[in-house]
């Protein structure tokens, strides 16, 4: 059973020149104790999706989808406490600057404290329920592997490095036991071996736990060797998604294959003294998007029929959106 | 944290020399000689004149005069007035407290109206209730405060006879004097009708506290408005809303205390304008203030009174501002340390 179903996630944004779709028509499907990898470029609209997932979104954007269920209940119809109820029992976030997402004025103990719900706790009596508190707060710390719990717990964010705060907010994430967690990229900004401490921790959550992750980046390395499921985005639009093997054995979109040639790791014959391949030209902004499939003044593939949008095409269990795929060249 | 609170006790004490030196200052710089000016003695005999050079010991050098000027300071010996004759001290630490007394009752209750409106207003961002407040508070705004308090007395004294038009006390009270805080001093003494004393004189403040308040209420009304609209916008609290904190929980447990950090040292700051605004008001209202006081020297060119009211009203200021700056170092734990814990 899938546990986030969106389809045709639609987000218009109110700018001076008009309303925006900053999402146009999103689909995405997790399925339980699955790691799923949302792709794109930096202003393709990933965030926005996880903003809008959870109900944090400004109220003057427009939100509609044909639908956006977790678990069967229709999340875009339900009551703002019932969304949050379900926010606040199923789903989890890590964002990207972990530091600015937590209050500068509480201790970290203060604050992963406040997160333990009430449904874990035995004991009646607040003085018990504290130190309940306190030992869940502690097990969850010393999982993500910070061993100094009590450091950490009297420090305030701005006096811990950025990658013992990114684990901090994975134990946060984990307290309420989540059955999906969304990862806003979260190793924005981190060398190299803090990096691959917070993937394996998502990994192995994932593994131990049978929790689904959403992981939002634009570093494919990263993804590629922990993610089963991959959608790509470009822009605003779903652009391919696919079991993550057959993306990287097949990729039947221009903008995936461009996005894999980008990536040197990908490539096994390259070279030596090659130019690195990447798309010309830069993302539209919001305000000159470019009408049909978004991708068309960058495609090298484009054709007149490109100014229409592409429906979604199937091959097994491998979506499209394009006029022109790759694999039609081969027939 | 001792450390802090030595760098600003030394900041403290140089500010007030530096002030200090200006009111020594004054002498010279009135129109006059500096004798006549600390002395009023204008023609006097060669003798006395003498004399009294000696006793200001104007031959020696400047500094000496100032080292001079300082001890006297100290001694609590701060000259005589010339229109009353009195030391001026006792009439400072007589009209002093008047002042303090009404800008506190005004800064509290701007606070009281201001900071809860000022939240009602940043939460409900670009709503009418929004809207309304904030040209509610550009109105309070640019009301000049002394034509405020000239309506309220035609209004509501002259007018509806509601209030009572100047001073602190009826004419029928007599309250001795411990504190020279009103309603302290009140409360303390042992009158029989001290109900209805206390009624009487909260009945003189209100007019004068409510002309000072509007003002600064409308500035707190900004100002928290402001701070709260970047607060709940900020990062932290939109995470706590994705992990399905309800608004009251961010409300009470992140939001006021972050919108409250930044705004206490400006409205702290405000207690500069409001002194101000006090003594206009004080003139008006006929309040026994330091304004009152001051402005009475200045029309009789009362220059060790100009000096030394100056020299009281400012210490008193910094002393305030610095205390609050002070507190909110102490309290704000971005600031209180800065070394970096390694985990």
């Amino acid at each position: 059973m899938s546990l986030l179903d969106i389809k045709n996630l639609t987000l218009e944004i109110d700018l001076a020149s008009g309303w925006v779709k900053a999402l146009d028509k999103i689909n995405l499907v997790i399925n339980e104790g699955q790691i799923h990898a949302l792709v794109g470029e930096s202003g393709s609209g990933k965030s926005i999706i996880v903003k809008a997932i959870v109900g944090a979104l400004p109220d003057r954007w427009r939100v509609t989808a044909d639908r956006m269920t977790w678990r069967g209940q229709d999340l875009l119809t339900m009551s703002a406490s019932e969304r949050r109820k379900v926010i606040r029992n199923d789903i989890s976030v890590i964002f990207q600057n972990p530091k600015n997402s937590l209050d500068p004025l509480l201790t970290l103990g203060e604050q992963i404290k406040e997160l333990v719900p009430t449904y874990r706790l035995e004991s009646f009596w607040f003085w018990q329920r504290a130190a309940e508190r306190e030992k869940i707060a502690i097990e969850l710390i010393h999982k993500v592997g910070i061993k100094d719990h009590k450091l950490c717990m009297q420090s305030y964010p701005h006096q811990i490095a950025n990658d013992v705060c990114q684990k901090f907010m994975i134990a946060m994430a984990l307290v309420s036991e989540p059955k999906l967690i969304i990862a806003d990229d979260p190793t924005r900004g981190m060398e190299v071996t803090a990096k691959s401490q917070i993937l394996k921790l998502l990994s192995r959550v994932n593994q131990v736990r049978k929790l689904s992750v959403l992981f939002v980046s634009h570093d494919l390395l990263a993804i590629s060797s922990m993610a089963h499921y991959m959608t790509v985005l470009y822009c605003g639009q779903t652009v391919e998604s696919g079991k993550m093997l057959q993306l990287r054995k097949r990729a039947l979109h221009p903008y995936t294959q461009a996005l894999l040639d980008s990536a040197p790791s990908f490539r096994k014959e390259l070279p030596p003294k090659s130019p690195l391949s990447s798309l010309d030209g830069t993302i539209p902004t919001l305000q000159h998007l470019p009408i049909g499939c978004r991708l068309g003044p960058r495609c090298p593939r484009a054709r007149k029929e490109c100014v229409v949008v592409p429906a979604v095409r199937r091959v097994h269990e491998h979506y499209y959106s394009c006029h022109y795929p790759l694999h039609w060249d081969k027939k | 944290m001792l450390k802090v609170i030595l760098r600003f006790a030394n900041l403290v004490v140089l500010t007030l020399l530096v002030l200090s030196f200006f009111s020594f200052l004054l002498a010279y710089m009135f129109p006059g000689e500096p004798l006549a000016n600390l002395t009023g003695v204008v023609r006097g005999n060669e003798q006395q004149l003498e004399a009294l050079g000696q006793l200001y010991h104007l031959d020696n050098n400047f500094l000496v005069q100032y080292w001079y000027y300082l001890a006297e300071l100290f001694d609590g010996n701060w000259g005589l007035s010339f229109s009353s004759g009195l030391p001026l001290a006792s009439e400072i630490a007589r009209t002093l407290p008047a002042s303090i007394e009404l800008s506190t009752y005004a800064l509290i209750l701007s606070m009281f109206i201001g900071l809860p409106l000022g939240f009602i207003a940043g939460l409900r961002h670009r709503k009418t209730t929004d809207y309304a407040l904030l040209s509610l508070s550009v109105l309070g705004y640019s009301i000049p405060v002394f034509w405020l308090a000239m309506l309220m007395i035609l209004g509501f004294c002259l007018q509806l006879g509601w209030f009572p038009l100047s001073g602190r006390l009826s004419l029928l009270y007599e309250v001795p004097r411990i504190s020279g805080f009103i309603l302290l001093d009140i409360m303390w003494s042992d009158l029989e009708n001290k109900s209805a004393i206390l009624i009487d004189a909260l009945r003189h403040l209100i007019l004068p506290t409510l002309s000072i308040a509007a003002f600064t209420t409308t500035i707190i009304l900004r100002i928290t408005r402001r701070s709260v609209i970047e607060t709940m916008n900020s990062d932290y609290i939109l995470a706590a809303l994705a992990r399905g904190l309800t608004p009251w929980q961010i409300l009470f447990r992140h939001g006021i205390k972050n919108a409250l950090m930044p705004i206490l040292p400006l409205i702290a700051l405000q207690f500069t304008t409001l002194l101000t605004n006090a003594m206009i008001v004080e003139v008006i209202f006929s309040w026994p203030g330091i304004g009152n006081w001051l402005i009475q020297a200045i029309y009789q060119r009362d220059y060790p009174a100009i000096r030394v009211g100056m020299l009281a009203v400012s210490t008193l200021v910094v002393l305030f501002t610095m205390s609050i700056d002070l507190l909110i170092r102490l309290v704000d734990p971005k600031k209180s340390k800065v070394e970096r814990v390694a985990i």
